[in-house]
């Protein structure tokens, strides 16, 4: 078998293959750096923790069916399975088109390095194009590994039949490859038009604000969308605008269609699948095609040199110069640099996906209730995800090659330098993680728990943030990455054996405390102690510490053995 | 003002500079010449502390450097060899990103940041991110990052790189107003007639070494040569280039093996 894809491989154009592999790097140029460009260690490691995704979603959905007797009952719930697992396939096709944003697009370094070549545009977009359906493919295969099967076999222990498990397995992958396809190919058809329609230049610039509202629109649909997956709620009139909007529901009955388990007053919503996905990728096709005969033109037709437009000049007050720097050289790098953006956003997805999914339960709540357990924990986690994710992406290096100025230029001792990073953790990770928390907070009543609260809250972001800058001296953005530092696997499991249990046993406490004065004010002294007991750690070995720029792999030594 | 004295570093054992020894005095322009592979990026970074000696020191106003790099930082300007910025910056940003780290006052900043851009003829292009410009245009930024801070030292590696006539012409008078300023210049190029032009005197480094310090035209009558060049080619030894070029021509005609 290994030999036949390789003769298979080998039969491609060798301009062909060199491109692909390039193109590959490209789509996961991100993490690829953190393992030596080893494609296929980085392939393993994000096909990993999808499979993990997919063995639990089988378990839940195999355990959940096993605890429910009544048909009718058991029906229902696997109705809401298929619907989530095509909705979340959805999300994880939109996360993907977000992170490879035009990836699939010839662009300025592509036109300049490539057009002097003998390369054919056709050759570019086709390794393009399948440079990322291999990337998407691995994701819907690895996803749906376990899933695949097992709703395959659970939906057809209902039927009663093993045709039904045949039938409903084709369906299922068919909906699946469908639903991906979908979503892919619509993103790139609005790509594909916008760069055609617009100058290059605006569309340059809207390109990235596009990246971010399909970000948030994926985000926001997957968590705000209603389950509407009983056949009752399927029938209300009142939900059929809703249903008629929603690309999950559109392949969800596409799925029951191919099943043959859609009613027949649902069929209009399959057809909207089919009309959908045809749609979809005649536009992308066409988007395509017509993109490489005429944006590669474009692009070398446009100035090299474009006078820039002066911007607002207003510079908020960051403390000294230094601050004001740093400060300022976080949020350029974070707001113009594609690969720090897409980093970054990945860790606000998940704080913005907890935070939408408690801003659906409460528009759900008419009257303010009192705080839950679960939104102390909700909110520990945001802070978390929102701290550590610009530690992570700190550590990503923007030029190294530019680094020279700061060396040239530290006139200030290293502690001053730490500061300011840390200055830079708490204004871009806490403050607004924090005031997210606030604002969900406000359904909440008493408003003196909910005060209780953030002060929690505020003193956990300060200790998160104190933690990142152990050891961490140097400027974001600056040092360089150490090969197969970060490790995916290990950091999904870490976060699931410690951060899960910890944030779990500490909103438990602080929902005890918050009821009695004594406690909440105990409670509150040893996160103050502990925050300023790591303050003071940091400050101290601040003072000695110097700034580095390369990170240093440690010695290994490898012993022979040879003792008798 | 600037004094290296047996200034030795070597990389895995080999010997990149060895015995390295000159001074730069206050509003003396000093090129430092040597062919690809001589050491002067080593010396260079040594001067700059980017980069630690193994053996020797370098004295500014009369203090070992290392023993408050600080001090020695805020009172050198340095244009490096390769244009490397940080390219999502536009040039004011970047201008205002080392005027930050150098600790000069806002407004001091923004008033020397649009000048120096105006005068370098880059008030145009102040918005539009560096990624977008020419070679010449990056120099240009570089050099006025250099003078920011008015520094005593000015240490320029390869600054005519891309420029064009008008800039060169401009830069050179800029090193003479500089000089006459009382600033110390060590002014490292490949352009020897430029060098010859606007130095003071010149330090010839070749394989590691000092091969000759002294002012240009003592140089080239000392060794009855006509030009620097002629002077710089016969102290690195270079190879006949004539007969190399015509090597090349050879191995680009080879149609198979």
């Amino acid at each position: 078998m290994h030999d036949l894809i390789q003769k298979l491989i080998e039969r491609l154009p060798l301009d062909f293959r060199i491109l692909h592999r390039q193109f590959l790097l490209r789509v996961i140029d991100l993490e690829a750096l953190s393992i030596q460009a080893d494609v296929t260690g980085f392939l393993g490691q994000f096909a990993g923790v999808l499979i993990m995704l997919s063995i639990v979603h089988s378990v839940v959905m195999y355990v959940g069916l096993e605890s429910i007797q009544d048909p009718d009952a058991r029906y229902a719930f696997c109705l809401h399975m298929q619907h989530y697992l095509i909705a979340t396939m959805i999300l994880v096709t939109g996360l993907f088109t977000v992170i490879s944003w035009d990836a699939t697009f010839p662009d300025r370094r592509d036109v300049m390095v490539l057009s002097p070549l003998p390369v054919a545009p056709r050759t570019i977009l086709f390794a393009k194009l399948s440079a990322s359906a291999s990337v998407l493919g691995l994701s819907i295969l690895t996803l749906n590994c376990m899933s695949g099967l097992v709703v395959p076999f659970l939906l057809g222990m209902l039927h009663n039949s093993s045709w039904g498990f045949y039938q409903c397995l084709v369906a299922y992958w068919f909906t699946i490859v469908a639903a991906s396809a979908f979503l892919y190919c619509s993103v790139l058809t609005i790509q594909g038009f916008t760069a055609l329609l617009l100058p290059r230049r605006i569309f340059l610039r809207l390109s990235a604000l596009l990246q971010l509202a399909a970000f948030g629109l994926f985000l926001g649909v997957y968590y705000l969308q209603p389950s509407l997956t009983t056949p009752a709620a399927l029938a209300t009139p009142q939900n059929q605008w809703l249903l008629a909007c929603s690309p999950s529901y559109w392949f969800f009955a596409l799925f029951n269609q191919l099943n043959g388990t859609l009613p027949s007053q649902l069929f209009w919503l399959a057809s909207r699948a089919w009309l959908g996905l045809a749609l979809a990728l005649c536009g992308a096709a066409v988007s395509l095609l017509l993109c490489y005969m005429r944006t590669m033109k474009k692009t070398v037709e446009e100035p090299d040199l474009v006078p820039g437009a002066g911007s607002f000049h207003f510079v908020p007050s960051f403390g000294s110069s230094l601050h004001a720097a740093i400060a300022l050289f976080c949020i350029r790098s974070l707001t113009r640099s594609r690969q720090h953006r897409v980093a970054f956003a990945f860790y606000l997805a998940l704080v913005f996906a907890i935070a939408l999914s408690w801003l659906r339960s409460e528009l759900a709540n008419a009257a303010p209730s009192a705080l839950p357990s679960d939104f102390l924990m909700s909110s520990f986690m945001m802070m978390t995800f929102a701290v550590f994710g610009l530690r992570s992406v700190f550590a990503l290096p923007i030029s190294l090659t530019a680094n020279w100025v700061l060396r040239t230029t530290q006139l200030r001792p290293s502690q001053v330098y730490i500061a300011a990073t840390r200055g830079a953790l708490l204004l871009f990770a806490v403050v607004p993680a924090w005031l997210l928390a606030g604002v969900l907070s406000l359904s909440f009543r008493p408003a003196s728990h909910v005060a209780d609260h953030l002060l929690i809250l505020a003193l956990l972001g300060w200790i998160l943030s104190e933690l990142c800058l152990i050891g961490f001296y140097k400027v974001p953005f600056t040092c360089s990455y150490l090969p197969g530092k970060s490790n995916i696997q290990l950091v999904f499991w870490a976060f699931f054996i410690v951060c899960l249990p910890l944030a779990v046993w500490l909103s438990s406490a602080e929902h005890d405390a918050l009821n009695q004065p004594f406690k909440f004010a105990g409670f509150a002294i040893v996160f103050f102690g502990i925050a300023f007991g790591l303050f003071d750690y940091n400050r101290f070995h601040a003072k000695s510490a110097v700034l580095y720029f390369e990170e240093i792999p440690e010695e290994v030594i490898t012993t022979l053995g040879l003792n008798a | 003002m600037l004094e290296l004295q047996n200034l030795y570093r070597s990389y895995r054992g080999i010997p990149a500079i060895e015995n390295v020894s000159f001074k730069v005095a206050p509003g003396e322009i000093v090129g430092f010449l040597g062919p690809n592979g001589a050491g002067k990026s080593t010396t260079v970074k040594i001067v700059t502390g980017m980069l630690r000696p193994n053996d020797g020191r370098v004295l500014f106003e009369g203090q070992d450097i290392a023993r408050d790099m600080v001090a020695f930082r805020a009172a050198f300007g340095y244009v490096p060899e390769e244009a490397h910025l940080y390219s999502y910056l536009s040039g004011l940003e970047y201008l205002q990103l080392v005027g930050r780290l150098r600790g000069l006052d806002e407004s001091l900043i923004e008033v020397k940041a649009t000048q120096l851009l105006k005068l370098l003829n880059l008030e145009s292009w102040q918005y539009t991110p560096i990624s977008s410009y020419s070679k010449g245009m990056r120099q240009r930024v570089l050099i006025a990052a250099a003078l920011l801070h008015d520094p005593k030292l000015l240490i320029f590696d390869e600054p005519l790189s891309g420029l064009d006539v008008v800039s060169g012409r401009l830069f050179k008078d800029l090193l003479e107003l500089l000089a006459a300023q009382g600033k110390a210049v060590l002014y490292i190029s490949h352009v020897l007639e430029v060098v010859e032009q606007v130095c003071n005197r010149v330090i010839v480094i070749a394989k590691g070494r000092i091969l000759a310090d002294s002012p240009p035209s003592d140089l080239a009558r000392l060794m009855s040569l006509p030009n620097l060049e002629s002077v710089f080619a016969q102290l690195v030894q270079q190879q006949d280039t004539r007969q190399l070029a015509q090597q090349m021509v050879e191995v680009m005609r080879i149609t198979h093996v």
